[in-house]
């Protein structure tokens, strides 16, 4: 079971990918609504895994990425955002992201997310051939 | 505005957009597009609906996209969020403001692609307009539009710009 922090600046994706990480048979020990609180809350709470949005008021998701990076290096982050540009994709990447969900977000994408962090199957290669080119 | 300009607004922006609204709401939302052929059109004025949206673009095009819904079509929107769960009525209006800025957020996230350079396009944190305007369109301002009629009613997609000729809440700002 992860414990998992919920980041995203609006109440209905908060909530629904909240409602999948419990039905996964994750923890949500927190939900934050922009990236400086992220940074902040990954402190406090120390969570396995954090769904991060990219953009957000106060700190985009990329930036907060990287300043958790700055005193975590090994806390799991998966990008669910809007964003399907390339360029995107491999920023969150470069900045320490490990999957990338493109919204609209459902269970079954969060599943495989979760999945292949582990390298098990569902597990998607597109991000490591990015982050080669 | 130039004429290469109004093409990059029509056929790099908006269609774009509008395809990735008529998908959005007929494969991912279930909700049928009724309207056969979408006309864009560029008026002089629009009058924008009561529950709109909007979000502004950054990088090599900056431009404002809304995207507003009649009442039933948010509902409905908001009922498919909600994946059939009742709300809580103290958190209904939230939610209902959520869901308006999370659908522009998708499909204008989704539909962006840069026509100009290969950078990235980024898009702003999506704002509510709180009353209904009307957009009028000024000598250097280019306002497209088209409407998508669904089952439940209409949503209104307008792409605006330049970006640097408004202020917040779509008021024209005096250079």
């Amino acid at each position: 079971m992860l414990n998992v922090l919920v980041v995203d600046d609006s109440l209905i994706i908060r909530k629904n990918i909240s409602k999948y990480i419990n039905n996964l048979g994750h923890k949500v020990v927190g939900e934050s609504k922009t990236g400086a609180l992220a940074v902040e809350d990954c402190k406090k709470l120390k969570p396995d895994l954090i769904t991060m949005d990219i953009t957000m008021p106060d700190m985009d998701g990329i930036t907060a990425v990287k300043k958790v990076r700055e005193f975590d290096k090994d806390v799991d982050i998966i990008m669910v955002t809007s964003h399907g540009q390339e360029e995107m994709v491999v920023s969150s990447l470069k900045a320490g992201a490990k999957g990338y969900i493109l919204k609209p977000v459902n269970e079954e994408k969060l599943a495989k997310a979760i999945a292949s962090l582990n390298g098990q199957e569902g597990s998607d290669s597109e991000e490591d051939e990015l982050l080669e080119d | 505005m130039q004429e290469n300009d109004n093409k990059i607004y029509e056929n790099e922006i908006i269609m774009p957009v509008m395809k990735r609204a008529v998908s959005f709401l007929d494969d991912e939302m279930g909700i049928k597009v009724v309207s056969k052929n979408l006309e864009v059109v560029s008026p002089k004025k629009i009058e924008l609906k009561k529950n709109t949206a909007m979000i502004g673009t950054g990088g090599s095009i900056q431009v404002l996209a809304t995207m507003g819904y009649d009442d039933s079509l948010l509902d409905e929107l908001v009922s498919v969020f909600l994946e059939g769960e009742e709300p809580d009525e103290d958190e209904l209006d939230e939610i209902r403001e959520s869901v308006s800025c999370e659908v522009i957020n998708t499909i204008v996230g989704n539909a962006l692609v840069n026509p100009v350079d290969d950078t990235a396009l980024s898009i702003t944190p999506p704002i509510l307009i709180y009353e209904a305007k009307s957009l009028f369109k000024h000598k250097n301002s280019r306002i497209s539009t088209v409407t998508i009629k669904t089952e439940f009613g209409d949503m209104l997609l307008t792409i605006v710009g330049p970006k640097q000729l408004f202020a917040n809440e779509l008021n024209f700002k005096e250079l």
